[in-house]
């Protein structure tokens, strides 16, 4: 295995750490904004992708990686999405939640991962492939010249102006319309936890600003490595089960997953988090379900919500915005479903 | 943590998915008295943080959290009567 290879482990290993005290969950962050009217996760998947506009703008301008935008094809976009965001609620994680719970000891992660890898290798290359090949073939919309729709070449203007024209202008926005961020009560909060010995993990500007900068270094080493776009989870999982049963090397994306397991348990077991938790057989079937529709969606739509959403938003894909709008409809739903509908009174 | 807190209730949601200890705790303290004092135990830590949050929201009171091992922690919330 080549060096660039192995840096898909180191960057895995930080990634996994960030994701395990920021506990970073685009599930948590998509639902709780809806169930709790808590925005907390939300904010900092907002940092996370402002951060990697500008830093995709200045590797882009700068020649160090170009964008290489996920194809926009509506139909396997929206169905895939929505599935992947159906999916998600009943896993109790998102692609990459699953991927750090699993090395946090949560046994109901390691069932929807599970789920989640055999239902994107059975749609990448099994008997699910026609259904995703032929909706995905059947409306895929390109630019003239054949390549990926993005906001930038739509306007015709150049990616890295106009990215950083939306980060700017987003920015702008956020700190004049918020109220006023208040670093003290945030600060005070975290030390009357921790005095209490009680677990806290990373507020969200710092979650956000490292796991956008993880985002932006890992873009050019894993195209160095062949594979030319920057972080996502599912192919990883895909190329897992592919080493295991198929006896293939693993490429970037697959030592990508390995790191974040092995930097979310480093993560756990300094800070006194780890440990095997098992929930009750219901809910290990529901999360794999979860998982199957998740790993279905994904590869469908090309993409999980950390390629769709962290890594394909800012590089302005239309294929990953109306992916990201899918998803967080497919959630929202869902959840609503679930917990507002069906659910009313606590089962315990 | 004072000693002297004696739950009124007690609520397990150890091992629980994303986002079942927080509703089972919410839906729990809706139907709770005022002042009587839920014990929830739980090993989630995005719950750990997540309730707190939010039960300030529905004018319950974390009264406090205290580790029993590892990401088991017991937490003690007073209700405000949404009975």
């Amino acid at each position: 295995m080549s060096l660039i290879v192995l840096s898909g482990l180191g960057v895995g290993l930080v990634f996994g750490y960030a994701l395990q005290r920021g506990r970073f969950c685009m599930n948590s962050a998509t639902r709780d904004s809806v169930l709790l009217r808590d925005y907390t996760l939300l904010k900092a998947v907002g940092v996370a992708i402002l951060v990697e506009m500008i830093g995709f703008a200045l590797l882009d301008v700068t020649g160090i990686a170009a964008t290489a935008p996920k194809p926009f094809f509506w139909g396997a976009n929206l169905l895939g999405s929505f599935t992947f965001g159906v999916g998600m609620v009943l896993a109790g994680a998102c692609a990459s939640g699953l991927t750090y719970r699993t090395g946090e000891g949560m046994v109901s992660a390691m069932v929807a991962a599970a789920g989640l890898a055999i239902g994107a290798f059975y749609t990448a290359g099994g008997f699910m492939n026609p259904i995703a090949k032929t909706l995905q073939e059947s409306t895929i919309i390109k630019t003239a010249e054949g390549g990926s729709l993005t906001l930038a070449n739509i306007l015709g203007v150049p990616y890295y102006l106009l990215a950083l024209g939306i980060a700017i202008v987003a920015i702008v926005a956020w700190v004049l319309l918020a109220k006023p961020f208040s670093l003290e009560n945030a600060a005070a909060r975290t030390k009357a936890a921790k005095a209490k010995g009680a677990s806290h993990g990373w507020g969200w500007m710092t979650t956000g600003i490292v796991i956008g900068l993880i985002g932006i270094v890992a873009f050019p080493l894993s195209a160095a490595a062949g594979r030319n776009y920057p972080l996502g989870i599912t192919d990883g999982w895909i190329g897992l089960v592919k080493g295991i049963f198929l006896g293939e090397t693993f490429g970037w994306g697959t030592m990508l997953i390995i790191g974040i397991i092995l930097g979310a348990l480093v993560a756990a077991l300094i800070n006194r988090e780890f440990k095997f938790r098992v929930p009750t057989s219901g809910v290990l079937f529901q999360v794999f379900i979860g998982g199957l529709l998740m790993g279905f969606g994904a590869v469908c739509s090309g993409g999980c919500n950390i390629g769709h959403t962290l890594s394909g938003l800012p590089q302005l894909s239309i294929g990953s915005i109306v992916a990201t709008l899918a998803i967080v409809a497919g959630a929202w739903l869902t959840s609503h479903l679930i917990f507002n509908v069906f659910r009313k009174s606590p089962a315990a | 943590m004072e000693k002297t807190i004696t739950a009124t209730k007690t609520l397990d949601v150890c091992g629980m998915i994303c986002p079942y200890p927080d509703m089972d705790t919410l839906a729990t303290l809706k139907k709770m008295g005022k002042g009587e004092i839920l014990e929830v135990i739980l090993d989630y830590p995005l719950s750990l943080e997540r309730i707190p949050r939010n039960l300030t929201k529905q004018g319950h009171k974390l009264l406090g959290t205290e580790r029993i091992d590892g990401p088991k922690h017991r937490m003690f919330i007073e209700a405000y009567g949404l009975k």
